[in-house]
């Protein structure tokens, strides 16, 4: 079979791994000034001073600026908080509401042109996330139905017939305990991951093909023009993702607060 | 002037939230350079943000 | 051929993932033809849904390059 010209200046291409995840320190040599830290900083101030000016001097009719920082808030109040955990919806705003905004704004930073890192591909921000999910929804059960109570409805669910608990307690122990927030944070930085490799793949790739023969040199357009369709398609999966992690906890903050009657 | 009031409260909750890591998390930096260790700078910055989240809640949150 | 079983093992569980997203974006489409004013109220479940499969589909890929 005919050798293909391109084939031979496959060599030299090392593709984007894990590798590629471990950025080095800053300042000095201090293992916690890493990028990924500082940016998440960074979204703190971001967010902070977007919704302390978007919401001074609050005009009855608003203005723009106003009106984006209050479509948010009232996207994350009504959708998310009242409609999902009903009627006592507004204790839980701030948790959702915070949530929301830090899981956006550092996924959306993977896209910006000078700060293209999506904390949360590091799996270590999701977890966090997803442990104060997992100590807010239990503790929101516990003060609820006192802990013996809240305990014995997740392991023995009412209204079953008593032999299927065999069947039935294993696997709501391992839901409520372990699979809930693991499943919460990997989904949030398998996502990241995910999409910030391809972009890395269509990038780096574009770009090595550029230096290649002149065949590749014809296709590297294609591969930027599809880096740019995939930008956008991971706008639309960072927004998804952030949205879905806090319409969870939202759920399953409305589980712990159902009344079993 | 209950406005100007709030915006002064938003900022400066901001402000002591900033100042608090940048502080502590400075002290813990310099402690890291001259003992040569690496993890002051977290706790540094956990202290930092632990004591002004409690000194917001002393300021704001106590009625 | 070069490459590891990993790649096997990627492309043989995306399988389940993509038929799931098939199977829960049609119910949606079906369900909104039938009754247009259903579509806000649709949307959020059609989301999620997609969204908890996708996870299944991300945890595949991820494993595939990490181990």
């Amino acid at each position: 079979m005919r050798k293909f010209a391109f084939a031979e200046s496959g060599e030299g291409f090392v593709p984007p791994s894990t590798a590629d995840f471990n950025l080095p320190p800053v300042f000095g040599d201090n293992e916690f000034t890493t990028k990924p830290i500082l940016l998440v900083l960074f979204s703190v101030i971001v967010i902070s001073v977007f919704f302390i000016i978007s919401s001074r001097k609050a005009l009855v009719v608003p203005n723009k600026l106003q009106f984006a920082g209050e479509s948010v808030y009232a996207f994350v109040r009504n959708s998310i908080g009242e409609e999902i955990i009903g009627h006592e919806f507004m204790r839980f705003v701030p948790f959702l509401f915070t949530l929301f905004t830090f899981i956006i704004t550092n996924n959306i930073f993977g896209i910006v042109p000078l700060l293209q890192f999506p904390a949360m591909s590091h799996v270590s921000f999701p977890y966090v996330l997803a442990i104060f999910s997992f100590i807010v929804f239990h503790y929101v059960g516990i003060k609820k139905q006192g802990l013996g109570k809240y305990l014995k409805g997740i392991a023995f669910m009412p209204g079953v017939p008593k032999f299927v608990y065999i069947l039935l307690t294993p696997i709501e122990i391992a839901t409520f305990f372990l699979v809930r927030p693991l499943t919460l944070s990997l989904r949030l930085f398998a996502n990241m991951f995910a999409g910030h490799l391809l972009l890395l793949v269509f990038i780096m790739g574009g770009d090595h093909m550029l230096k290649g023969v002149i065949g590749l040199k014809l296709i590297a357009p294609f591969a930027f023009a599809f880096g740019i369709g995939m930008t956008f398609f991971e706008f639309m999966v960072q927004c998804l993702q952030a949205y879905i992690f806090t319409l969870l906890t939202a759920l399953f903050i409305a589980g712990a607060l159902a009344d079993e009657h | 002037m209950g406005r100007g009031n709030e915006e002064g409260a938003m900022w400066s909750i901001f402000g002591y939230l900033l100042s608090g890591l940048i502080i502590w998390g400075g002290i813990g930096w310099a402690l890291d350079n001259w003992l040569d260790k690496n993890f002051f700078l977290l706790g540094g910055l956990l202290l930092g943000a632990g004591s002004s989240l409690y000194l917001t809640w002393l300021r704001f949150g106590r009625n | 051929m070069e490459g590891t079983l990993n790649l096997v093992g990627y492309g043989l569980s995306a399988i389940g993932p993509a038929i799931a997203t098939g199977m829960i974006f049609a119910a949606y489409i079906s369900g909104v033809a039938r009754q247009p004013e259903a579509r806000s109220v649709l949307q959020p479940i059609a989301f999620l849904g997609f969204a908890l499969a996708e996870a299944l589909a991300l945890f595949g890929l991820v494993l595939a390059f990490v181990l």
